[in-house]
């Protein structure tokens, strides 16, 4: 029973992976374009499989199949050069099975409202071929038993995030949204791998089972990693000062939309911090600055929320704000409030967007609300046109995030002018470059 | 009985391949030139297969020599470099002849920066990118060969010492390359910044096998020869097709070249560690390596992959995506589609099973 529950968890993270590559190589060798209803099948099928799975697992976990599954699954090593082993291992507990299960439903869910929803529409195989690398991502993240491997699913969360913001690229603005929240997920994943590697060679392991020892480090060096690993969270969920890419990645479709900023990826960040919550747990510095932070996030997405009159877009900041004191709440310590309200909130949000379209029905047929001075308008109206305008300005994050890394992008454009006098130094090539030289060669 | 022993211990997975990546372009465009592959694969067998230096580094020689011909009508500065680098692997052979360990393995190094292509000796190979990139490639799978021969017979471990010099090197240039790619307003320009930010790696990883972590720099050369291939082989064919591509907006592309455009992310995607790739077991490798020596060089490193992580995602932009512009040139070949997926299969394998290649090759290294 043991082997069937291992494979089991293979299937569950790597059944949607082996549609997207059945879906790839379609696509690649075939002559024609794959119809809708084989990718949805395809798709659906990995997905299915993965619920299948994920149940069984849960199952396995609870005892309800044989001896309880519980703790490290060891399927030998990833990787194995000398000395050095990265071992192969997913991890099973109460936490892990149940965010994998969650996970897993409400991709399936999604692909299921998705087959109508994007039905004729020109990226339909893209749509669902990224929807399978996003479910392979969040279960590598929900089930792994190292940080090598919960890296792996966050990158290929932050990849098939990023395609999904640039989903409907005939126009200008979803691209330029996907290449900025893609640069804001590497910045923050730079943090988390440094902090795996980090933990690596002080811990000699980086299985979150171990982690439980990172008592034993020395102050400085488990803030150092403790505040990385937040700097990740930050970055992947959206807080300040990163919070600018979420209004912008509402240029994808709803069904992604929900799937990604309502339900599970803007809160991957918020399950990274439950995992290594023993090193969290020892540091009160990153403690501290992460109570600083979810609360600054939230009461900045409440004042956004309360001037912004698209649907999308609020919902985003609610979204945020909420996401913001699930933050507080794990750095105050309340690490099973924290998971509670973390699955609460997503289920509320991912129901929220798939009916965000109707919203303007829904606000004709209900009518507005009447607006009545707040609290603050009739005590101080300067104060409150000022807080006005900088929420309806986002207080400007984007704006100053670009003139951050103004200098660094002054400082390429430098070093080109430099290496292309360089080249030229260098070169003994006379005449243009021909883009198409090769066609001298030709036999 | 000794001989089949001999071939029995052969690193065949690095043998297959290099041979495979040098065999790729001409496969996929068979009209181009193949008078010099014969002489190619016979110089990379002999020099993946020789018992001893001299016949190894004499045979990365002669291969470096048959590419300097097949580069010199279109890119001078290339065919220089080429010629230049054979003389350099003479040199090491006549080195290591002469018991010169410290000047072999300088000079093997040095061989390797120049056919790689690191800063500030990239004139050549950049030159080789921007005018002929089918050489380019096929210089880059025989450049396999000889990081396999160098760490087979120029590394040792009296040259430990200049291993973390080597990783600060090499994670420098990395990060300067990536900055210059940054800045790139072409698909040419982006390619030759990739290929030398892949090449500050190169050398970070072969400072790491100085200090004894060869698993790093076989994963990179695997990774850089996959991505940078089937990469080099994209833009050429995309070229072949729409011309000179610069990126002053969004080509709209993916819709005429879909395949192209799913091969060229993939590539792309590989080349700066996407998971489930090789890039990604050749990353982590790296960067637990070069950790222990240099934190200061691994952290480099990681913002140059970064870096050259949103470029890539910019140019992909510029290039496929926006408002479908029409073509009537064709999608990929056939031929090109089995290259590119051979090639993309081969990143994932290693993506998944890295053993595959490191554990034959490492028993052999050890």
């Amino acid at each position: 029973m043991i082997e069937f529950l291992r494979f089991a968890l293979v299937a569950a993270v790597f059944a949607p992976l082996l549609g997207v590559l059945v879906i790839g190589l379609m696509v690649l060798l075939g002559d024609d374009r794959p119809t809708e209803s084989r990718v949805a099948q395809v798709t659906g099928a990995g997905l299915a499989v993965s619920i299948i799975a994920s149940l069984a697992v849960m199952a396995g976990h609870l005892g309800l199949i044989g001896v309880p599954l519980a703790g490290d699954v060891e399927f030998g090593a990833w990787l194995r050069v000398g000395d050095f082993v990265v071992p192969a291992v997913l991890l099973v507990d109460g936490v892990s099975v149940s965010i994998s299960l969650f996970a897993a439903s409400l991709t399936a869910l999604i692909a299921r409202f998705s087959r109508t929803y994007l039905h004729k529409e020109a990226g339909f195989v893209r749509f669902f071929t990224l929807l399978g690398i996003f479910a392979t991502g969040t279960q590598l993240v929900a089930l792994a038993g190292t940080l090598e491997i919960f890296f792996a699913g966050w990158e290929l969360i932050g990849i098939s995030s990023a395609f999904f913001i640039g989903f409907f690229h005939e126009r200008a603005e979803p691209v330029r949204s996907s290449i900025r929240a893609f640069a804001t997920y590497r910045f923050s994943d730079a943090g988390l791998l440094i902090a795996t590697v980090a933990t690596l060679q002080l811990l000699d392991t980086a299985r979150f089972s171990a982690l439980e020892s990172a008592g034993g480090l020395p102050p400085l060096q488990s803030t150092a990693i403790a505040l990385l690993f937040l700097l990740s969270a930050m970055g992947k969920s959206a807080q300040l000062p990163f919070s600018g890419w979420l209004p912008r990645a509402m240029e994808g479709p709803t069904p992604s939309s929900a799937l990604f900023y309502g339900a599970v990826s803007i809160h991957a960040g918020l399950f990274l911090l439950l995992r290594v919550w023993p090193l969290l747990e020892v540091s009160l510095v990153a403690r501290t600055f992460g109570v600083i932070v979810g609360l600054g996030t939230a009461l900045y997405a409440t004042a956004v929320v309360r001037v912004h009159t698209d649907a999308k877009g609020t919902l985003a900041h609610a979204t945020l704000a909420q996401v913001g004191l699930i933050l507080a709440e794990i750095c105050f310590g309340w690490v099973t409030f924290a998971l509670i309200h973390l699955i609460c909130h997503a289920f509320l949000r991912l129901g929220q967007y798939l009916k965000a379209p109707n919203t303007i029905h829904d606000s004709h047929r209900l009518g507005h609300a009447e607006h009545a001075p707040s609290a603050l308008e009739r005590w101080s109206p300067r104060t409150a046109s000022r807080l006005y305008a900088a929420s309806i300005h986002r207080l400007r994050l984007d704006d100053r995030i670009d003139a951050a890394i103004a200098p660094m992008l002054a400082l390429a454009g430098w070093l080109d002018r430099l290496d292309r006098r360089w080249r030229k130094a260098a070169s003994l090539d006379t005449g243009a470059i021909e883009a198409t030289a090769i066609k001298q060669l030709r036999s | 009985m000794t001989d089949l022993a001999v071939l029995a211990d052969a690193p065949w997975p690095v043998i297959g391949l290099s041979l495979l990546l040098l065999v790729a372009p001409a496969f996929a465009e068979p009209l181009r030139h193949r008078w010099h592959l014969p002489s190619l694969i016979a110089a990379l067998l002999v020099a993946l297969l020789a018992p001893t230096p001299a016949i190894a580094y004499s045979a990365v020689a002669v291969g470096a020599l048959v590419h300097a011909r097949a580069a010199w009508p279109a890119s001078r500065t290339g065919a220089a470099m080429l010629a230049i680098s054979a003389g350099l692997a003479l040199a090491v052979a006549a080195a290591l002849a002469a018991g010169e360990l410290t000047l072999a393995f300088a000079l093997s190094c040095l061989t390797i920066a120049m056919r790689a292509g690191v800063m500030p000796f990239h004139s050549g190979v950049a030159s080789l990118c921007d005018r002929i990139p089918v050489v380019q490639t096929q210089q880059l799978a025989s450049g396999i060969a000889l990081v396999f021969v160098h760490l087979r017979f120029a590394d040792n471990h009296a040259m430990a010492a200049a291993g973390p010099m080597l990783e600060r090197y090499g994670a420098a240039a990395a990060l300067i390359a990536a900055l210059i790619t940054l800045a790139q307003k072409d698909l040419r320009g982006f390619y030759r910044g990739t290929t030398t930010m892949h090449a500050g790696v190169l050398i970070a990883a072969i400072g790491a096998a100085a200090i004894g972590d060869y698993g790093a720099a076989l994963m990179v050369t695997a990774t850089m020869g996959l991505a940078l291939v089937g990469l080099g082989m994209m833009v050429t064919s995309l070229e072949e097709r729409v011309g000179p591509t610069p990126f002053s907006g969004p080509g709209g592309r993916v819709g005429t070249f879909p395949k192209l455009a799913l091969a060229f992310a993939l590539f792309g995607g590989a080349g700066v560690g996407l998971p489930g790739t090789a890039g990604f077991i050749a990353d982590d490798l790296l960067l637990h390596a070069l950790w222990m020596n240099s934190p200061a060089s691994a952290i480099a490193l990681i913002l140059a992959a970064a870096l050259l992580a949103v470029t890539t995602l910019i140019a992909f932009s510029r290039v496929f995506l926006g408002r479908t512009t029409p073509s009537r040139a064709p999608d990929l070949y056939p031929r090109e589609r089995i290259v590119a997926a051979t090639l993309l299969l081969l990143l994932i394998l290693l993506g998944f099973a890295p053993g595959l290649l490191l554990e034959p090759s490492g028993a052999l290294l050890e």
